[in-house]
């Protein structure tokens, strides 16, 4: 649920299968220990991983996932030798309840109270036994303001399209379903059939005016093939490098918000060196080395004051209280799934 | 040695027919055949077995499957799933008629722009074409993801036939091509010619010449040669390209995600979504085995109807037309 550049989302683990993972440690022989991570493409600072190593004298080893979806499956498959995953708060308490993840009491650890309360989010983990409050960020539009004027809502996204120009929606069902849920004003875990029925009306009334439904649209509202997309705060990335072109906006309406836990599975072979470096992320200079080069928001309130003007500032990527107000979170959603599985797959056929 | 074996065989063949070959044959064939049938029955046989028991049961609520008999999975397909939960939609038999339309195109595409060029292929001096067809297998090089994404950056407005098409003066606004069919038939007929290709060669390869020439000779104008005698003789290339090319166009999911905005959706991204996101693992293996019945019940059609064509005439006609040829020349 956050932005990768290269990922191709329609074909899950091909950048696992690739081999994306590596070797951070150059020296294994003289490492004193392992550490096995799995976590979604490119979300995390390689810097991060090469302190870790270098303090602990620990062998780290990064492999990736392209979905939530994708990483329960392979771990329900029974891929075992991961010490920490990086699940999203509602993907946590599933694993929670089919039970894969080992109690850490990280909320003991020293530097704990670094950590904003308002981010243990997971229901099945309120004081924080389980997992650490890793990132996060929403969810909003990616612009190009060449082709269109500063936009604000998902109404002038849907205008500029209603004008020619081309936009598209992200190719995950939670989050295209959710954008409908929020416009019309119900929750984006709503399990009644007619708030469904609403969001699914949306989309397929608008369906024309979108051009794709794609997680790759970064480069084609850089070139402006694309006017406007629906896009994770990880585009602010490329807004930063090129400010002049490039916009992005959490919609007035609302938007949806993400947020990862770093979370110790209980087949983890390296229990001890996981435990280290959940630690090693609650210190400050090391959660803001990571949100420098993520540009996305940090739980770790003492990190944010060691951020730079520009992203501790930034309305985008750390948003005033009124704006937090709007945001909503992914919830699990249980049998109810279902319906949305029935709503999209109509959306995706409706001609 | 010599009249032993002939002895015994001739005794044999006086036996009933399960008889008939010698031992050590047998064990010589079950020694070739063993290693090869275990291996398809474990890693193929076994899969296709546990997704067929998987969709009769009831999804588990995180993925998985809970060991109850469930008939609501092709219920929801086929018409008689109408509880709570489950209902039926005739949204799944659209997407199953779309991509069967979809594979159907891909494959006349293909055939059109393979023909004419294996007899091409087929004419040049043996160097040449070896070159040829190693030209066809290079793109098996590149890995598909970058060879699709490449396809984006030529279609997309801005992209590189855009661009030449209006230096060209041939169009003043850009035209729309990504994110639409025409861009997903594009990406399927360029990742399905060389499977249509090879087959296809193989056949004209072989075509006699003579029998060509034999056709003109006996007053066969140029359409007659083709619709009597070229056709018929490599029709087995035009099936067997056809068969691999419609088979794996069928279930494909990429390029409907990549060229077609998956706006286009075809049933293999269902079965991906059943599987991922909608965790309905039953459903999803309902969905595979209904694709998989329908395109077996496909071929069986097709190897009996040859089968009853050919077997008249087959071996009675081969040596005539190739007397004739061979008298003409």
């Amino acid at each position: 649920m956050h932005f990768t550049p290269f990922r191709v989302s329609l074909a899950p683990g091909i950048m696992g299968t690739l081999g994306l993972g590596f070797l951070v440690a150059s020296s294994p022989a003289l490492a004193a220990g392992e550490l096995h991570l799995y976590n979604w493409g490119d979300y995390i600072n390689p810097e991060v991983l090469e302190r870790f190593s270098d303090e602990y004298d620990v062998d780290v080893s990064l492999d990736t996932y392209g979905s939530n979806e994708e990483m329960l499956a392979k771990l329900q498959a029974g891929a075992t030798g991961y010490d920490l995953v990086f699940p999203s708060v509602h993907m946590q308490d599933i694993m929670y309840q089919l039970d894969l993840l080992e109690p850490t009491y990280i909320n003991q650890s020293e530097h704990f109270a670094n950590i904003d309360p308002d981010f243990l989010r997971a229901k099945t983990d309120s004081e924080g036994e389980y997992c650490l409050p890793y990132a996060w960020g929403t969810v909003g539009i990616l612009y190009n303001k060449n082709r269109v004027d500063e936009m604000t809502s998902w109404e002038d996204f849907f205008n500029a399209a209603r004008d020619g120009k081309q936009v598209a929606i992200l190719d995950d069902m939670r989050e295209a379903l959710g954008v409908a849920l929020i416009v019309n004003g119900d929750s984006v875990n709503a399990t009644d059939r007619e708030a469904l029925e609403r969001a699914g009306n949306y989309l397929i009334e608008r369906k024309p005016l979108i051009s794709a439904f794609t997680y790759d649209s970064v480069p084609m509202v850089q070139s402006g093939d694309l006017a406007a997309a629906h896009y994770f705060v990880g585009g602010m990335m490329y807004v930063n490098e090129d400010p002049e072109n490039l916009g992005y906006v959490i919609p007035e309406e609302g938007a949806t918000l993400y947020q990862e836990n770093i979370c110790m599975l209980k087949t983890a072979p390296n229990k001890e060196n996981a435990k280290q470096f959940m630690e090693f992320f609650l210190r400050p200079e090391i959660a803001a080395l990571n949100t420098r080069q993520q540009m996305n928001g940090t739980p770790n309130v003492e990190a944010r004051e060691l951020l730079p003007d520009a992203l501790k500032n930034s309305p985008e990527i750390n948003p005033p209280s009124e704006v937090m107000d709007r945001l909503q979170i992914f919830e699990d959603l249980g049998r109810s799934l279902q319906l949305y599985d029935r709503t999209w797959t109509k959306v995706r056929t409706a001609e | 040695m010599n009249t032993t074996d002939t002895a015994s065989s001739l005794e044999a063949s006086r036996k009933p027919r399960l008889f008939r070959v010698p031992r050590n044959v047998h064990w010589g064939l079950l020694g070739l055949l063993g290693p090869v049938t275990a291996f398809l029955g474990i890693f193929f046989l076994m899969p296709l077995v546990i997704m067929a028991i998987f969709s009769l049961l009831e999804p588990g609520l995180y993925g998985g499957v809970v060991w109850s008999f469930y008939a609501d999975n092709f219920g929801r397909i086929l018409g008689w799933a109408n509880g709570p939960i489950e209902e039926f939609d005739i949204v799944y038999l659209r997407i199953l008629m779309r991509s069967f339309r979809i594979a159907l195109i891909t494959v006349a595409l293909t055939l059109l722009v393979c023909y004419p060029v294996a007899f091409w292929v087929s004419r040049l001096p043996p160097r040449r074409r070896n070159f040829c067809l190693f030209l066809i297998t290079l793109p098996f090089f590149a890995s598909l993801i970058v060879r699709l994404y490449a396809w984006v950056l030529i279609l997309r407005p801005s992209g590189f036939l855009n661009q030449l098409l209006s230096t060209l003066g041939a169009i003043r606004e850009p035209i729309e091509l990504i994110y639409t069919e025409t861009a997903v038939l594009i990406g399927l007929v360029y990742i399905m010619v060389p499977f249509m290709f090879l087959p296809l060669y193989a056949s004209i390869e072989k075509l006699d010449r003579q029998l060509i020439d034999a056709s003109y000779d006996l007053g066969a104008g140029r359409i007659a040669t083709f619709r009597r005698v070229i056709l018929p003789l490599t029709m087995p290339g035009i099936m067997g390209g056809a068969i691999l090319v419609f088979i794996p166009t069928l279930g494909n999911f990429i390029v409907p995600s990549l060229l077609g905005g998956a706006k286009v959706l075809m049933i293999g991204n269902l079965v991906e979504q059943q599987f991922l996101y909608a965790r309905n693992w039953p459903f999803g293996a309902a969905l595979a085995m209904l694709i998989m019945s329908v395109v077996l019940a496909l071929l069986m059609l097709y190897v009996r109807t040859t089968l009853k064509r050919r077997s008249p005439r087959g071996t009675a006609a081969k040596p005539r037309t190739k007397d004739r040829a061979e008298g003409l020349t």
